[in-house]
């Protein structure tokens, strides 16, 4: 079917096919539609929108489903319905870190909990399908905003003074007299309208006031910020764009940063823990009677960078760059990283001392501390006493066939040793010796090797980020709140007055007519002229009785 | 001197709270008449009140150092607070009293409610330690204060729509919204009655999800308790010995909170009874004597009032509810977004809203479907104030 441009029988203007309302003078076109709501007639100011009047081949077709709203409401309410499910349970990430999801939904949540899990919902925000659905929504903000918007810009932009008639009955709020008013009267109101900062044109007898007609395209503004912020998280898939680590440094070490490729290192000084202390916080002694709360976490840092990084093989030579106390709330900037505290772990040791007993009971020379982290082999008790360290496992496990230590991890968490006594002239002696315990392996030993004191290890637990899509995610919100909050808090005011063979006044926005009608009645009230009804409201009157 | 201005601050809530109540009346009077004089008096004990929590939020702010938005108790009457600054925004536009005497009587039950949870000055753990808690929660609670607007709206106008004799789905969800409240104003009696005057209270010990052991205080009869608990009495410092409570035999899987649950039934039971015995003495749905203040109300202005409050609150939620709250989650946990169930909720709350515009700009959703919408809108603030926070644990659950 060819679509035809329509001319309009009163003014003559040629529009394009589909056009409700002449886009010249703004007489009715399609009679069709005075049949529906006056409403609907001035959402697009009558110009023709595309999916309103093509729907033959299939690309019309997929363009009408896309740009249609009520396929987009239902979009955007699968999503939330969606979201809301994906918070029955916690998602993978909550749940303890090294547990086994199957088993840990089962066992916490019971049936649901496992069908939870098979049905995928433990990861439903990454999930393939909840990223179609948002996909979908792209496709429709994006397809519906060039539908209507395009149309409406054009319209807008080429308004015509002059207007029909019917185009006066055809507003919510108009005012139609006998007979015309005086020169005097109209330029008034033009003074007066012009005061609330509306711009005037004039066209002969015909007058024409409008104001805010930027917040018309406060909706595409605003789309325009969505598309940006789903453009930016689709980014997340390219690598590079987003880094997140984690930094494990322990109390007095000093670790690369991973991912800066050995430029930049990290020590950490000291980790702090502090909880609030009540004598000190009096107003707060109710709260902390009961309960420990932590006031502070901290660590204090240096940051080096790597003088021999491009030197393969070399030991790095560091420079010390920045000291900082990375604390929660007050991450570390730098080199487009940030570095955050996220946790501490106290679990590990970091040293074990001991002394060597005779068979009497009394103790043999000065007790020895076994660095966990790196152990001698050695321990020189008194001149003719030397202590051998024959094996060592850090974090424990058992003991394997061929009779060495197996650790779980090599993390010193539960260390376990073979110790070796030596004394001059004697038998060596060997003794299996962990936290909890000493066994000896060699018979009829002479010396117990007793265990004294140990010395945590306390690590700081840092997140390393990099995010160079947070750009688009900032700017974009930022676009959409620009253009949600001109499209909300500001209205589209548009005045028409004709006074020719009689004054017609009309008046349209496109929201808060409440506003309008206040506003236009306080000028014609005191020009003494007929004041505006809403004629929504007065259809509604009728529809109620 | 910091304790002393935080109870100040409590004593200045109070007052506030017991001049809104005694605002009712000539409120309520000022219905009847043309006359000027009962509502000016209303009124103005309306913004008196106002002001008066306005001073709570300040004296509580300086007594403990930092914005009263740490707890459930602050943010409940923060919220509360942010109405009634809905309130009378909404009544210097559009002159509207019916509106205060339909939002007052909401906002006693939710700082009644709010006093329910513990009022202590507590301190701020890390996480919180920022200014933008309170740029966040203002902003957002704002938001929520006029987009109640827009449900308070919404209900007059339902009230003024729907005759309570016809026989509809309509009338029956707008009697059942009543009930609702009955049993929200029953359990808050209740639960002071049973914890305040009467001191009920039995122990249950009970090994929770964690694995972790635990005793329940149960302030209300126990219908249901958690598997294999176990009754037990409080022998001083952190010991229990086993003894005899009510037991029913119900006794649920620790994924549920059966202390909540227990409560929740109670609730329901006693509002439903008193819901019955009003419903019976009246011989009609209870909107019939609601209805009668709807008498003078202009349907359109309250269209208006639903609509604008949407278009006025929905920028700030997202400016406060997603973009405030996304720059801090940035800065404290190193993501500005992680679905947490919290976040989860704003964004569905953003969504609603988004939905709400969309079908009333359009698709003609206005009048009766407009207010089912803002309703349906502030049930889900609420879920999101409150029930997020006590049901699922994540990071925002403070209380």
């Amino acid at each position: 079917m060819a679509l035809k441009e329509i001319k309009c029988s009163s003014c003559g203007h040629v529009n394009p096919a589909g056009t409700q309302l002449c886009q010249s003078c703004g007489k009715l076109i399609n009679e069709d539609y005075d049949k529906k709501k006056i409403k609907d007639v001035m959402r697009y100011d009558g110009s023709a929108v595309r999916s309103k009047v093509r729907s033959q081949t299939l690309y019309d077709k997929i363009w009408n489903f896309f740009t249609s709203i009520r396929n987009g409401v239902i979009i955007i309410a699968l999503i939330s319905i969606a979201a809301a499910i994906g918070t029955i349970f916690p998602q993978e990430y909550f749940i303890p870190v090294g547990a086994d999801p199957e088993q840990h939904y089962q066992e916490h949540y019971g049936t649901l909990g496992y069908l939870y899990y098979q049905l995928g919902l433990h990861n439903l925000y990454s999930s393939w399908w909840f990223l179609i659905l948002n996909g979908l929504l792209a496709l429709s903000i994006i397809a519906a905003s060039i539908d209507r918007g395009v149309p409406l810009f054009k319209t807008l932009y080429k308004q015509h003074v002059k207007k029909h008639d019917s185009f006066f009955k055809r507003q919510r709020l108009y005012s139609i007299q006998e007979t015309t008013i005086e020169d005097d009267k109209v330029s008034s109101i033009v003074s007066k309208l012009k005061k609330m900062r509306y711009k005037v044109r004039t066209d002969g007898e015909n007058y024409m006031f409008e104001k805010g007609r930027f917040s018309r395209w406060g909706p595409y503004i605003n789309h325009s910020g969505l598309i940006l912020i789903l453009f930016g998280s689709m980014l997340r898939f390219f690598p590079g764009l987003y880094i997140d680590e984690i930094i494990y440094v322990s109390e007095g070490e000093t670790v690369a940063i991973p991912t800066t490729e050995n430029e930049f290192y990290i020590e950490n000084n000291r980790f702090i823990v502090e909880n609030y202390d009540q004598e000190e916080h009096d107003v707060f002694s109710d709260a902390l009677m009961n309960a420990v709360v932590t006031q502070n976490f901290q660590t204090d840092v240096s940051i080096y960078r790597n003088l021999n990084q491009n030197v393969v093989g070399s030991r790095p030579d560091l420079e010390k760059v920045d000291d900082y106390s990375i604390q929660v709330n007050h991450p570390y900037r730098f080199d487009g990283y940030e570095i955050f505290q996220s946790s501490f772990d106290s679990s590990q040791l970091r040293s074990m001392t001991f002394f060597l007993e005779d068979a009497d009971g009394e103790q043999v020379g000065d007790p020895f501390v076994v660095d966990l982290r790196t152990p001698d082999e050695t321990y020189n008790i008194t001149d003719d006493i030397v202590i051998d360290m024959r094996a060592y496992s850090p974090d424990f496990l058992e003991i394997a066939d061929n009779g060495t230590l197996v650790s779980q991890t090599p993390v010193p968490r539960n260390p376990a040793f073979v110790f070796e006594v030596n004394e001059q002239g004697e038998d060596p002696e060997r003794s299996f010796i962990r936290i909890m315990g000493s066994t000896p392996i060699t018979d009829n030993n002479e010396y117990n090797i007793r265990f004294l004191e140990a010395e945590d290890q306390v690590a700081s637990v840092l997140t390393l980020k990099k995010d160079l899509t947070m750009p688009f995610f900032a700017v974009g919100f930022v676009i959409f709140l620009f253009g949600l909050f001109i499209g909300s808090y500001i209205n589209h005011r548009r005045i028409w007055i004709k006074n020719d063979t009689a004054f017609k006044l009309a008046a349209h926005t496109n929201k808060n007519y409440f506003g309008l009608k206040k506003e236009l009645n306080k000028v014609l009230e005191s020009e003494d002229i007929e004041q505006v009804e809403d004629k929504f409201v007065i259809e509604q009157t009728k529809k109620d009785k | 001197m910091d304790t002393q201005l935080v109870s100040l601050s409590g004593t200045l809530l109070y007052t506030a709270f017991v001049l809104l109540i005694i605002a009712i009346i000539p409120i309520a009077m000022s219905m009847k008449t043309e006359k000027k004089r009962a509502w000016n008096i209303g009124f103005t004990m309306v913004i008196v009140s106002f002001i008066l929590m306005l001073g709570y939020i300040v004296f509580r702010w300086i007594g403990q150092g930092h914005a009263p938005v740490s707890n459930m108790y602050e943010f409940i009457v923060v919220f509360a607070i942010m109405i009634i600054g809905g309130l009378i925004i909404t009544y210097f536009y559009f002159k509207t009293r019916t509106l205060a005497l339909f939002t007052i009587p909401i906002v006693l039950l939710l700082i009644a409610y709010g006093s329910m949870f513990t009022r202590e000055a507590s301190p701020l753990i890390p996480a919180l330690q920022s200014n933008w808690l309170f740029i966040h929660v203002f902003t957002v609670t704002f938001a929520y204060g006029i987009l109640s607007m827009s449900a308070v709206a919404g209900l007059i106008y339902l009230l003024k729509v729907i005759e309570p004799k016809e026989k509809s789905k309509r009338a029956f969800a707008l009697e059942s919204l009543m009930a609702g409240i009955v049993v929200v104003i029953s359990f808050i009696i209740m639960t002071v009655v049973m914890t305040g005057i009467v001191g009920y209270q039995d122990d249950y010990y009970y090994v929770d999800r964690q694995g972790n052991e635990q005793v329940a205080e149960y302030n209300l009869p126990a219908l249901i308790v958690f598997r294999d608990a176990i009754p037990v009495e409080h022998v001083g410092e952190n010991n229990y010995e086993p003894t005899e409570h009510m037991m029913t035999g119900v006794e649920l899987p620790p994924v549920i909170n059966s202390q909540s649950l227990n409560t929740v039934i109670w609730s329901f039971i006693v509002g439903l009874i008193v819901y019955g015995i009003v419903r019976l003495s009246i011989r009609q749905r209870i909107i019939t004597l609601i209805k009668p203040l709807t008498r003078k109300v202009n349907l359109e202005l309250m269209d208006e009032i639903g609509y604008r409050s949407v278009i006025i609150g929905f920028p700030l939620f997202a400016l406060g509810g997603i973009f405030f709250a996304a720059i801090w989650a940035q800065i404290a946990w190193s993501r500005f977004w992680g679905w947490d169930p919290k976040e989860t909720f704003a964004f569905i709350t953003f969504m609603f809203y988004t939905i709400f515009l969309h079908l009333r700009l359009n698709r003609g959703y206005e009048g009766e479907k407009s207010a089912w919408l803002a309703i349906l809108g502030f049930l889900l603030i609420l879920f999101n104030l409150i029930a997020i926070n006590l049901l699922v644990a994540g990071l925002h659950s403070y209380a």
